[in-house]
C-alpha cells in the first residue's frame, strides 16, 4: 500500500537540507525549508519551493523547536518530514508526534528509534539478534563491587561509558583495578551533567581499533539489504574528519559477515528506512557492535559513489511504502571513494572561524562531488556546527582516489575564513594513511608528528 | 486544502508587491553617505539652519560656508528619489545631515555637536537580515511593512509559527482595529498553532496604525503583524 509523498518539509539546515532538496527535485516532490532568522539567506531556503522562519538563531528555539516545525508542516500541508541528521533526526519523541499528526516521518518508527537510542537496550537487542557485542555489563552498573567483578571477567583494559550519551562524554578508560572506582565516579558525574542521566556501563576496551560502519536500507515490508561498509577510523575527539568506502582492510568474506550481521539485526528489531551499524574492528578481524544510527549520516556520499545508490531517494521510496528496489546480489561496490569534511576552523588549533566567505571556488572534473550550502558572500553563522562543505571523490582504486582528493582540495579556494583544507592535504600525504594502516589513534599520532600547538587529549582515568 | 495553500500564497504575493515596487532601505544602506569614504570629508566651520519649510534662524554666516540653494534642492531630490532615510555630506566647512523622521529636515551640525542623532525605529526583522545576493534572488519573503515614507512605528511581530486570526472566534469582533488603543497586556490577535489558540499581547502602548496580515493568513516567526504608533 503506497502513499506517494508530494511535499516534504526538511527539518534541518545547511548542506544536508540542500542534499535532500536535490533528490526531491529529481523526484518531482515539492520541498518546504524551515529556517532560523540567522539562516534567512541560506542556500536551502533559496532552493526550496517554500520556506518559513521558525525561530531565532539558537537551535533550541528553531531547529529543535518541535511545535514550530509541526505548525509549519501543517500550514504548508506537507505529507512528510525529512529530519536529516543531528537535530531531531533521532528524537523518538519527534517521530511520535509526527505519527500522531499524520505526517510521515522519513525514518524508522518511533519505538525503534527509542530502543536503539538507549545504549543498554540496543546492546541487549543486538545480543538477541546474534550480533557480536563487546563483552561488558548488561545493565547500568549499580555498585563498584559489581563493576570490579565484571571488569575482572572482561579483562582489562575496560572503558566506562554513559548509557545515555556519546561523543566522548561520560567515558573513561581504565587500565587497572585501582583506577576503576574514581573512573566510575567521574564518568557518572560527567554523564549526569551532559545527558541528565548518570547511568554508566563498562565494556572491553580495544587498544587499536578501527571504526567500520555498515549502511543498511530496510523497507516497511521486512526486507533489508546492506550497501557495504564505510571506514571512519580517522577521528579527532570522536568527531570524524574523513571517511572512505570500501575499507582498505576488509576482505570480501569479512564484509559479508559484517553485512549479514547488520541485516539480521534490522530484521530482528523491525527496522525500516536507512540506518548505519557502527562496529569496532579489532586487529584479529573480530568485530563488535558499538551503536546504531537510525538516520542518514553525514558520510553517506561515499557509499553512494561506490554503489550508485541514492540513499535519500531510497528513504523517500521506503517512506512511501514501496518495496526495496534491490536484492543483496544487486549491490555491487565499484572503485573507491573518500570524503573530507571541510570545517570553518583553524587547521592547526581547530578553533572555530566563523565569518564571511569572500572567495569560493569548488573543484570539479572527473569523479568529484562537493556537498555544500556555502557560496561567495555567505556568512558562516556562529550558532551551528562548523562544517561548511564535504568534498567527495570517486576513482578506480584507493591510490587514484587519494590523488584525486589531493588535486580537488588544491583547487578548492575558500577565503575570508579559515578552513581545515590544509589539514586534509597533509593527511593525504601521510604515509600511514596512504598505506591504509591506521587505528583510531591515528589523529593523535598525526598531530604529534605534525607539531601542532595543542596535542590531542583523549580522556583517560589517570586524570 | 489546496485552496488554503493558494490563498496563503496569494496573500503573501500581495503583501510582497508594495515592497517590491518601492525599494525599502536595508540596514546597511540606511546610513548613506554621499561623497565617498569618510576620509574625504573636511571639517571646518559649521552653520546651523532651519527645517525644510520651517523657520529660518538668523545666524551669523561665514562667507566660506555658504551652501547654495540649488545644491540643497538637488540633495533633496536625490534623497527622496532614492527613498533614503539618512544622508550626510560634509565639505568646505559645511556639514549637511538629512534625516527622515517624520518628514525630511535639513539640519546642519553645530561645532559643539549638539545635533541630536536622527532616531527612528526599524522593524525588528531588518536587523536580522543578512543582506546578501541570495536574498535578492529569492523574493518570497513574507509580508514586510510599507517603505520609508511611513511614520516610524513599533512593529508587533509574531513570536510563533501559525495561523493569524483577528478575532477570538469567527463571529466575534476583532480584538483591535485601526485606531484602537492598546496597552502592554492588550490581546491584539490569536495565532493558532497545532490546534492551540495563542493570544498575542501587544507588549507596548499606543494606537494601531497598521495591520500587516490578513485574517486566516499563515505567519512565520518574526513576521510583522501590527504597526503601533506610540
Amino acid at each position: 500500500m503506497t502513499r506517494p509523498l508530494r511535499k516534504i518539509l526538511i527539518a534541518n539546515r545547511g548542506e544536508i537540507a540542500c542534499r535532500i532538496i536535490w533528490t526531491c527535485k529529481e523526484m518531482g516532490i515539492k520541498t518546504v525549508a524551515v529556517h532560523s532568522t540567522a539562516d534567512r539567506d541560506s542556500l536551502h531556503v533559496l532552493f526550496a519551493d517554500e520556506h518559513i522562519c521558525i525561530g531565532p538563531p539558537p537551535s533550541a528555539q528553531s531547529y529543535l523547536n518541535i511545535p514550530a516545525i509541526i505548525s509549519a508542516a501543517e500550514i504548508y500541508n506537507v505529507d512528510a518530514i525529512h529530519p536529516g541528521y543531528g537535530f531531531l533526526a533521532e528524537s523518538a519523541y519527534f517521530a511520535e508526534i509526527c505519527e500522531a499528526c499524520n505526517i510521515k516521518f522519513i525514518g524508522p518508527r518511533s519505538n525503534v528509534i527509542q530502543m536503539m537510542g538507549d545504549k543498554v537496550q540496543a546492546r541487549r537487542a543486538m545480543q538477541e539478534a546474534g550480533v557480536p557485542i563487546l563483552p561488558g555489563s548488561e545493565n547500568p552498573l549499580e555498585t563498584e563491587e559489581e563493576a570490579l567483578k565484571l571488569a575482572r571477567e572482561i579483562g582489562f583494559p575496560v572503558i566506562v561509558k554513559a548509557a545515555a550519551g556519546g561523543g566522548g562524554r561520560g567515558m573513561r578508560i581504565v587500565r587497572s583495578e585501582e583506577e576503576l572506582g574514581p573512573a566510575l565516579e567521574t564518568a557518572s558525574n560527567e554523564a549526569a551533567a551532559a545527558f541528565k542521566n548518570g547511568d554508566v556501563y563498562i565494556e572491553r576496551y580495544i587498544e587499536r581499533p578501527r571504526h567500520i560502519e555498515i549502511q543498511v536500507l530496510a523497507d516497511e515490508h521486512g526486507e533489508c539489504v546492506h550497501l557495504g561498509e564505510r571506514e571512519c577510523t580517522i577521528q579527532r575527539r570522536h568527531q570524524k574528519l574523513l571517511e572512505e568506502a570500501p575499507s582498505p582492510v576488509l576482505s570480501p568474506a569479512l564484509r559479508e559477515r559484517m553485512g549479514a550481521a547488520a541485516v539480521a539485526a534490522c530484521k530482528k528489531i523491525g527496522y525500516s528506512s536507512a540506518g548505519t551499524f557502527e562496529f569496532l574492528l579489532d586487529e584479529d578481524e573480530s568485530f563488535y557492535f558499538m551503536e546504531m544510527n537510525t538516520r542518514i549520516q553525514v558520510e553517506h556520499p561515499v557509499t553512494e559513489m561506490v554503489t550508485l545508490a541514492d540513499i535519500v531517494r531510497n528513504q523517500i521510496r521506503i517512506a512511501e511504502g514501496t518495496p526495496l528496489a534491490y536484492t543483496q546480489d544487486d549491490v555491487v561496490i565499484r572503485g573507491h571513494s573518500i570524503e573530507c569534511r571541510i570545517n570553518a576552523e583553524d587547521p592547526e588549533t581547530f578553533t572555530p572561524s566563523p565569518g564571511t566567505i569572500t572567495a569560493f571556488n569548488l573543484p570539479g572534473g572527473p569523479g568529484v562531488r562537493v556537498d555544500t550550502a556555502a557560496y561567495p558572500g555567505y556568512k558562516v553563522p556562529p550558532y551551528y556546527d562548523s562544517m561548511i562543505a564535504k568534498v567527495i571523490v570517486h576513482a578506480g582504486t584507493r591510490e587514484l582516489a587519494i590523488a584525486r582528493m589531493k588535486r580537488a582540495l588544491e583547487a578548492m579556494v575558500v577565503e575570508g575564513i579559515k578552513t581545515t583544507i590544509p589539514l586534509h592535504l597533509k593527511i593525504m600525504d601521510d604515509p600511514n594513511f596512504r598505506a591504509g594502516e591506521f587505528s583510531t589513534k591515528f589523529m593523535e599520532d598525526f598531530l604529534k608528528k605534525n607539531g601542532t600547538k595543542k596535542p590531542v587529549e583523549i580522556a583517560a582515568s589517570s586524570r | 486544502m489546496n485552496d488554503q495553500e493558494g490563498a496563503a500564497q496569494t496573500a503573501r504575493e500581495e503583501q510582497q508587491q508594495p515592497s517590491q515596487q518601492t525599494p525599502r532601505p536595508q540596514p546597511e544602506q540606511q546610513q548613506q553617505r554621499a561623497g565617498g569614504p569618510r576620509g574625504e570629508r573636511e571639517r571646518g566651520g559649521r552653520r546651523r539652519g532651519g527645517g525644510g519649510g520651517g523657520q529660518q534662524q538668523n545666524q551669523p554666516r561665514r562667507p566660506e560656508s555658504h551652501l547654495p540653494m540649488e545644491e540643497l534642492r538637488d540633495l533633496f531630490a536625490l534623497f527622496t528619489a532614492h527613498g533614503l532615510t539618512e544622508f550626510e555630506i560634509e565639505r568646505e566647512g559645511m556639514r549637511v545631515h538629512l534625516g527622515r523622521n517624520p518628514a525630511p529636515q535639513v539640519v546642519a551640525a553645530q561645532p559643539q555637536a549638539m545635533n541630536a542623532p536622527v532616531m527612528y525605529e526599524v522593524p525588528p526583522q531588518a536587523h536580522e537580515q543578512q543582506g546578501s545576493a541570495a536574498s535578492a534572488a529569492k523574493a518570497a519573503q513574507p509580508a514586510t511593512p510599507a517603505p520609508a515614507e511611513e511614520e516610524s512605528l513599533h512593529v508587533i511581530i509574531s513570536p510563533i509559527v501559525g495561523t493569524f486570526y483577528r478575532s477570538p472566534s469567527p463571529t466575534a469582533e476583532p480584538f483591535v482595529r485601526l485606531g484602537s488603543h492598546v496597552g502592554p497586556d492588550s490581546v491584539v490577535c490569536i495565532i493558532e498553532a497545532m490546534k492551540l489558540m495563542n493570544e498575542i499581547q501587544a507588549e507596548t502602548s499606543g494606537e494601531i496604525a497598521k495591520i500587516y496580515v490578513e485574517n486566516g493568513q499563515p505567519v512565520e516567526y518574526g513576521q510583522p503583524l501590527f504597526g503601533v504608533k506610540k
